[in-house]
């Protein structure tokens, strides 16, 4: 267990509070939630864009903007303008960075590269397309292993 | 016994064992789809060969053969390394994206190795959606406790 002071609590003065705090107010409906600055129509539309315009990873507000914005839009869908409209951008956006990862691989399959450096990626998509790459490259590997004169595969795993 | 020159059907360890470059007691005829005819072929278009048909251990056993003296074998480590590669992506979409309908064709063509990958790919794509619908903070029982029968007090008596 960690402890630790929050607060002052005062009626009506909005106040900064762990999310896992914020959740379970919301729930017994002691407050109403802030979303954060970014979880808002428009800027979500510029983050948007701008992921699918370049090819790299744009720098996304929060490294847990999947998770907050799942907490936030089913705790408190009540306190966030046009919920609907911020759930399918984050979810668009989404969609467009994992589908930027797989070409990424595929390229990097492709032309045998030894190392890659994707900046801006966010734990949750690494951890959706983490376990089939690290298996597929590694199997890869002990394909390209095969290419070395006089070493005859030793390994019986297929 | 047998007659020298003799052709005749061996297992892969076997003729592991009695290969041996000096003393030349048997040499390896390669199965068809390692031989040149079919290499080109993979070198056409890789994503249309059924691996599980001509396998199903297309690469693992394909491995295996570099271990004898053929003259060819960089040729067919080298086919073997890019078979891998340019069916990648295929098998990296489809076991990703939840979109698409029947993966069964696919999987049907896919030798033992890439059967792993694409259940590793699955796992990912199911672990995500089971987060998504908010089912990761479930606990369930561990498979392996649900197993467990219940014991009786008698069994413990004595």
């Amino acid at each position: 267990l960690f402890q630790g002071d929050l607060g002052p609590f005062n009626p009506g003065l909005p106040v900064e509070v762990p999310v896992w705090l914020a959740i379970n107010l919301k729930q017994r409906q002691k407050c109403r939630l802030i979303p954060p600055e970014w979880m808002d129509v428009e800027k979500l539309e510029e983050i948007r864009d701008q992921e699918r315009k370049e090819d790299t990873f744009t720098p996304m507000p929060s490294p847990y903007y999947m998770e907050l914005t799942k907490l936030l839009l089913n705790y408190a869908s009540d306190n966030i303008p046009k919920a609907d409209e911020i759930r399918t951008l984050v979810k668009d956006t989404w969609d467009t960075r994992i589908a930027k990862l797989r070409l990424s691989a595929d390229s990097f399959v492709r032309r045998q590269e030894a190392h890659a450096k994707l900046d801006n990626l966010t734990l949750m998509e690494i951890n959706t397309t983490g376990t089939f790459l690290t298996q597929a490259l590694d199997r890869m590997y002990k394909l390209r292993t095969n290419l070395q004169p006089g070493e005859g595969a030793h390994s019986q795993d297929f | 016994s047998f007659m020298q020159g003799s052709k005749l059907e061996i297992p892969l360890w076997l003729a592991k064992g009695l290969h041996d470059s000096k003393r030349r007691i048997v040499s390896v005829e390669l199965p068809k789809i390692y031989k040149e005819a079919w290499r080109t072929v993979f070198s056409a278009d890789a994503n249309v060969v059924d691996l599980h048909k001509m396998g199903p251990y297309y690469y693992g056993f394909g491995s295996q053969l570099l271990n004898f003296d053929n003259p060819e074998n960089p040729e067919i480590a080298q086919t073997i390394l890019q078979t891998f590669i340019s069916r990648f992506r295929r098998i990296m979409d489809s076991s990703q994206n939840a979109y698409n309908e029947d993966t069964s064709a696919l999987v049907a063509r896919l030798d033992e190795l890439e059967r792993a990958l694409f259940r590793a790919g699955q796992r990912g794509l199911n672990d995500f959606q089971h987060w998504e619908k908010g089912q990761a903070s479930q606990i369930t029982a561990s498979s392996l406790v649900q197993n467990y029968g219940k014991r009786k007090f008698t069994d413990t008596d004595g």
